[in-house]
């Protein structure tokens, strides 16, 4: 017998509901071994962690995922970076951003902050350009 | 030509090593043994390439790399599929060791 169809609807609700404990950190004056590895831990490595079941989306890509997938995979061509540094950089967002972001978010904006990283572009020129692009969005929405 | 220190059906333990920052070395191999099925060729690792460090002039360091196999019994102490399952990952070479045990 499959599930019914609300199954991770259902499930989801569930995981809202369940009880949950989490070790609220804020700057502590010690922690223990065991806390500063699972701190260290590489957030992409999930092998084996408890999750539940996500809803799957027949979901195609969107213009701007796919934008970012190539302008990443140009800068690698062009020697700006590798897909391991992004692995990285991406790690390296910390599990707030790391979890929050869609997917392809994460890409763009670990590529900014490793651009401006290596001093290819700088903060301003990139915040300029985006009320630039924002600008010019409004004007024609 | 790569020179590979360990071959087919070698019996393999990942080192459970400190992990301060980058790693593709998974935490769930850590300690485990498993057994050589392939070679891969040698690359820089990724605690090298990680951080820009993805050729040897700017200092990447160039290992082989072999695809492990384990037992998923020896990989999660409450499985409860077959005996028989297994799961591949790869891992370079610096963090296999000889696994100690009377084969």
């Amino acid at each position: 017998m499959s599930p019914p169809r609300s199954f991770d609807s259902v499930a989801g609700r569930v995981a809202d509901l369940a009880p949950v404990f989490r070790e609220p950190l804020d700057s502590p004056y010690e922690i223990s071994n065991e806390l500063y590895a699972a701190l260290r831990h590489v957030l992409h490595d999930v092998g084996g962690q408890i999750d539940l079941p996500l809803p799957f989306r027949e979901k195609p890509e969107e213009q701007w995922e796919m934008d970012t997938y190539v302008t990443c995979e140009c800068l690698g061509w062009r020697g700006a970076w590798n897909s391991e540094e992004r692995r990285r950089a991406e790690n390296d967002l910390g599990a707030t951003l790391y979890f929050g972001l869609p997917y392809y978010a994460r890409w763009a904006t670990v590529a900014a902050k490793v651009l401006i990283n290596k001093g290819l572009i700088t903060p301003d020129e990139l915040t300029a350009k985006i009320d630039d692009v924002r600008a010019r969005l409004e004007a024609g929405a | 030509m790569t020179q590979y220190q360990y071959g087919i059906g070698d019996r393999v333990t990942v080192k459970d090593g400190t992990t301060l920052f980058h790693t593709r070395t998974q935490a769930f191999t850590r300690g485990k043994t498993g057994t050589v099925v392939e070679f891969r060729p040698e690359w820089v690792i990724p605690e090298d390439e990680a951080w820009g460090r993805d050729d040897a002039e700017r200092g990447g360091r160039y290992e082989p790399f072999y695809v492990v196999r384990f037992r998923q019994i020896d990989l999660w102490p409450n499985y409860t599929g077959f005996d028989v399952d297994t799961l591949e990952t790869e891992v370079s070479e610096h963090w296999l060791e000889p696994a100690k045990e009377n084969q």
